[in-house]
């Protein structure tokens, strides 16, 4: 490396960027007005919410059999919010600045409708409630109160069952309107301080010795200090914030950077002077450091300046204090994480043809870089684990520590390491990436796009995939008709993953048999992929384990998801129909016909298999499904590549997802297997794959695994004397 | 030993619709010190991708090359270094000035004189004085050229490698181009030049190579290849050769 050279790139990019008026506003003025305005226009619409819902008198009326009695209770309520005596408060009640007036109204729910409520009761005498459907009548937790409170209640604490003949109050509100939300939670708040105050004059009605209240007291003592606190909060973010400053401020330049000089021709100048691809890297990837962290600092300082001279308040507990230590190991992190995003941005420059290319593959950049900056905002995540090795996840977590006064030295030093391999990897990713033929040139012509049909098929199959997973959550977010097992199954497996799939070989005029690979297979196969059905799967639980060392599952999350995915209302067969059947044809139709077919000459084989897998991964959804799934599709695409048919890998992914599910239905315990099971299912698994190496009737028409640069031979140099 | 020797040099490269693609092959050739050679061929014959691999940009997948003693694969630094690349795909960069332009150039290919001198020297010698200061891309094609030009050569390279330089240049932009090539050769410069029209190839260079689908069909001067030929214009040597 002549760092001379490199000094000389560094201030000619400077140079230039200094004179790109439009760079300098997008990346340095824009965001230092449009944060503090974003940050005060969203502090004023709360304030002014908060200030509304202060001043509201809520109108709401009383219906039902039982209106009288609902009326009495809403009056012991008001008196006993008058005398602001002291009345058993749960948790989460909030009734300051409760004003409400009844109005009388023929129909109560046109009203609602109307605006001229914001919310109504209607009180059932016990027998109603009883008459009413079981999920229905079951009550809430704290009151007997029909609400629909948008948060969740804690699943730990069971709901006690509704009692025969208790009557019941309905709150009916708007959820649309926050008025109506905030006045029905209110009044949810209020029957539920009546309903405290009539059962402890109960209880002491019928011979409870002492007041409720008085059966314990608790006192909370926060043992941390107020910095401590802060530095919580702030820890958990930091990292996630910053990477979006580096992130945002960096891609402007980086953007520019190579994809821009390709667009404008100039990369090609470059790579013709005395400079090395290493020393243009250097210097690019310098500048897009210098650019990310002096915006970075900016943005920082500018926010801090708001926070001294009081236009931004903190909460009144927090404190935050910065010593040199702190500051330091901090910069010690966000040095090479600063350097790891700039190089990221710059493998994406050096990757696309053109500065609007390099903006398409930005975005999804972007949100991935966020998934692992969130970890430090999970709990039970330590830094003394093997998040040490996952590169932002473990500054995210290490910041998290550091800020609360607890420094690791070892793992922060391996966080370091592990960070600067990591930028160090990119950058000669990048160095590489501008000594590929076809990604030096921006203007030259390609072909697919004027022969169109199959050979335009390469180019454009991961928009489509992108787009397949686009509809896929937006549908399961937004469509509620589309919520249950049965239908969200049937849309993702025969619109989403068949449909497309038949789509893109229609619109392509792809040959069917080529790109579903239906190719016969040598029998022998058959028997390994027997063997790999049931070992593949204990293989599959291990990986799934070995992640959980990594992101921990919450156990409730992977109850829930097997109650999902294993309605207990739906018959077996049909859970081996919609799990096992559908997935097997229509999800290997997808990734190992289609996209592994539009993939085949694009990437070398073991980047085909890692890439099909990741992306079958992906459409996996749950995060903690990623890894597992995206192992199985390695394998399904492997035993694609070695068979040069789709068929065993369908074989394989219905075996896998029955057998799964016959364990699952059965009760067997899978989580508990100890290492000798996937020690031996793993020699089974690889003696399957040895069977089907052995019976390889490969996949035709694959790009070579080797490059094909050989170094020419120097048979022309001079003799040495 | 000639500044340019070229033995059996290949580019196969992968295509992702046309799967493997041989762009060059066996390409052998040796270029005299001083002298203006040709590569003349059709779109899409190969003549880019040799020129680029001779300017280390691409890296050959077969056969050797050596640029003044310097082998492309072991030392493509050094090649660089001594040669001067221009092309029509090979831009400016517009937030520059020409002056600057000449001078970052300079720099970068590590000029052993006076940097100064040497931008002063080529901005008299081109012409560009009056609008030295000015942004390139405030400037006309002309002004471009010239500025191209100037850079091409600012570090003072032996060798000159022109691929198809008068592509989309106007008659007089394009005579003046020709007459800059041959000053150049007057200075003792060895001249690598591409192009696909018969009659620049006629009028500039001194030895012809025929290249087409990737292979060198023919080497000789214009009096040779019409001997071997018996054909007079070049338009009818090449057509001889390409259609086989």
């Amino acid at each position: 490396m002549n760092w001379q050279t490199v000094r000389v790139l560094f201030s000619h990019e400077l140079r230039m960027l200094l004179r790109d008026r439009r760079t300098i506003f997008v990346a340095v003025l824009l965001p230092l007005v449009l944060y503090p305005v974003i940050f005060f226009a969203t502090k004023s619409t709360t304030e002014r919410r908060e200030k509304n819902l202060a001043a509201t008198v809520y109108k709401y009326a009383v219906t039902g059999a039982q209106a009288e009695q609902v009326r009495e209770w809403i009056r012991r309520g008001a008196e006993s919010l008058a005398r602001a005596a002291p009345a058993p408060k749960s948790g989460s009640e909030n009734l300051a600045d409760f004003k409400f007036r009844e109005i009388t109204i023929p129909d109560p729910a046109a009203g609602l409708k109307a605006g001229d409520l914001h919310f109504y009761l209607e009180g059932l005498g016990g027998s109603e409630a009883d008459a009413l459907p079981q999920k229905e009548s079951e009550p809430k937790r704290e009151a007997a109160v029909e609400t629909a409170k948008s948060s969740a209640p804690d699943p730990q604490i069971p709901a006690p069952k509704r009692l025969p003949g208790v009557p019941m109050i309905r709150i009916y509100f708007q959820g649309d309107r926050d008025d109506s939300q905030a006045g029905s939670s209110k009044m949810r708040d209020l029957l539920g301080r009546v309903q405290r105050l009539e059962r402890d004059e109960l209880l002491i009605a019928r011979g409870f010795q002492i007041h409720p209240d008085q059966v314990m007291t608790t006192a909370d003592t926060n043992v941390a200090s107020a910095a401590q606190v802060t530095g919580s909060y702030i820890g958990r973010f930091l990292t996630l914030f910053l990477l979006i400053f580096l992130l945002s401020a960096g891609s402007i330049v980086a953007m520019d950077s190579i994809a821009g000089e390709k667009e404008r021709g100039s990369l090609e100048t470059l790579l013709t002077t005395a400079a090395r691809r290493g020393e243009i890297v250097a210097a690019k990837q310098l500048l897009i450091v210098t650019v990310a962290l002096l915006v970075t600092v900016i943005q920082i300082a500018n926010l801090l300046a708001y926070v001294t001279f009081k236009l931004i308040k903190l909460p009144s507990n927090w404190t935050i204090e910065a010593p040199p230590a702190t500051i330091l190991t901090l910069l010690l992190l966000f040095v090479p994480l600063a350097a790891f995003t700039a190089s990221i941005l710059l493998m994406i420059s050096a990757y696309a043809k053109s500065y609007k290319e390099a903006q398409l593959y930005f975005f999804p950049v972007y949100l991935i870089s966020m998934i692992p900056a969130l970890a430090g905002v999970l709990p039970g995540i330590a830094l003394r684990s093997a998040i040490v090795l996952v590169p932002v996840a473990n500054v995210s977590v290490a910041v998290r520590e550091i800020m609360v006064g607890k420094f690791d030295w070892p793992m922060i030093a391996a966080v370091f390491a592990v960070m600067t391999l990591a930028a160090g990897w990119a950058v000669r990713a990048s160095a590489k990436m501008l000594s590929n033929e076809s990604l030096i040139t921006a203007s030259e012509v390609d072909m697919a796009d004027f022969a169109g049909g199959s050979a335009l098929f390469p180019k454009h199959v991961l928009r489509w995939y992108a787009v397949m997973a686009v509809v896929l959550f937006a549908v399961a977010l937004n469509v509620p008709q589309l919520s249950t097992f049965r239908a969200q199954v049937l849309f993702n497996e025969l619109v989403i993953f068949l449909g497309a799939a038949l789509l893109m070989i229609r619109k392509y005029r792809l040959n069917v048999r080529e790109a579903l690979a239906l190719r016969a297979v040598r029998p022998l196969v058959w028997l390994g992929v027997l063997l790999a059905v049931p070992s593949g799967l204990v293989v599959a639980i291990g990986v799934f384990r070995l992640a959980n060392l990594i992101f921990p599952v919450p156990e409730r999350m992977l109850e829930q998801f097997s109650r999902d995915i294993m309605p207990k209302q739906v018959p077996f067969w049909q859970l081996m129909f919609f799990i096992s059947i559908l997935p097997g044809i229509c999800e290997e139709i997808a990734f190992r016909g289609t996209l592994l077919y539009g993939l085949r000459r694009k990437l070398r084989p073991i980047a085909l298999v890692l890439t099909v897998g990741l992306i079958f991964g992906l459409f996996h959804v749950a995060l903690f499904r990623i890894l597992p799934t995206a192992f199985l599709g390695v394998i399904l695409t492997t035993m694609a590549l070695l068979t040069g048919s789709i068929f065993p890998g369908m074989v394989m992914h219905a075996g896998n997802n029955a057998l799964s599910l016959w364990l699952g239905v059965s009760g067997y315990p899978l989580g508990n297997l100890t290492w000798p099971w996937y020690l031996a299912a793993a020699v089974v698994f690889a003696l399957a794959f040895y069977i089907l190496y052995r019976a390889r009737t490969p996949y035709p028409d694959l790009r070579p695994q080797t490059s094909d640069f050989r170094p020419p031979t120097s048979d022309l140099r001079p003799p040495t004397p | 030993m000639d500044p340019v020797v070229v033995r059996g040099l290949a580019k196969t490269f992968y295509d992702e619709a046309r799967g493997e693609v041989k762009a060059v092959q066996d390409v052998s050739f040796e270029c005299h010190a001083g002298e203006i050679f040709g590569l003349l061929g059709a779109n899409g014959a190969g003549k880019t991708t040799t020129l680029r691999m001779l300017s280390t940009i691409l890296a050959p997948t077969g056969g050797s090359a050596m640029i003044l003693g310097h082998d492309i694969a072991a030392d493509p630094t050094a090649v660089r270094k001594c040669l001067g690349f221009f092309s029509a795909s090979t831009a400016l960069y517009p937030r520059l000035t020409a002056r600057e332009t000449i001078e970052f150039f300079a720099r970068i290919n590590q000029y052993a004189g006076d940097v100064k001198q040497r931008v002063d020297y080529l901005v008299e010698r081109f012409g560009i004085s009056k609008y030295a200061s000015a942004r390139v891309d405030k400037l006309s094609t002309g002004m471009k050229q010239k500025v191209s030009i100037a850079r091409t050569v600012a570090h003072d390279p032996p060798l000159l490698i022109f691929d198809e330089p008068t592509v989309g240049l106007d008659v007089l932009n394009a005579l003046e181009m020709h007459e800059v090539i041959k000053e150049f050769r007057a200075h003792g410069k060895t001249i690598l030049f591409s192009t696909h029209i018969m009659s620049e190839a006629e009028k500039l260079c001194d030895r012809i190579a025929i290249i087409h689908a990737g292979r060198i069909l023919a080497c000789d001067n214009l009096e040779g290849l019409r001997r071997a030929t018996g054909a007079r214009y070049l338009e009818d040597i090449f057509i001889h050769y390409a259609r086989g």
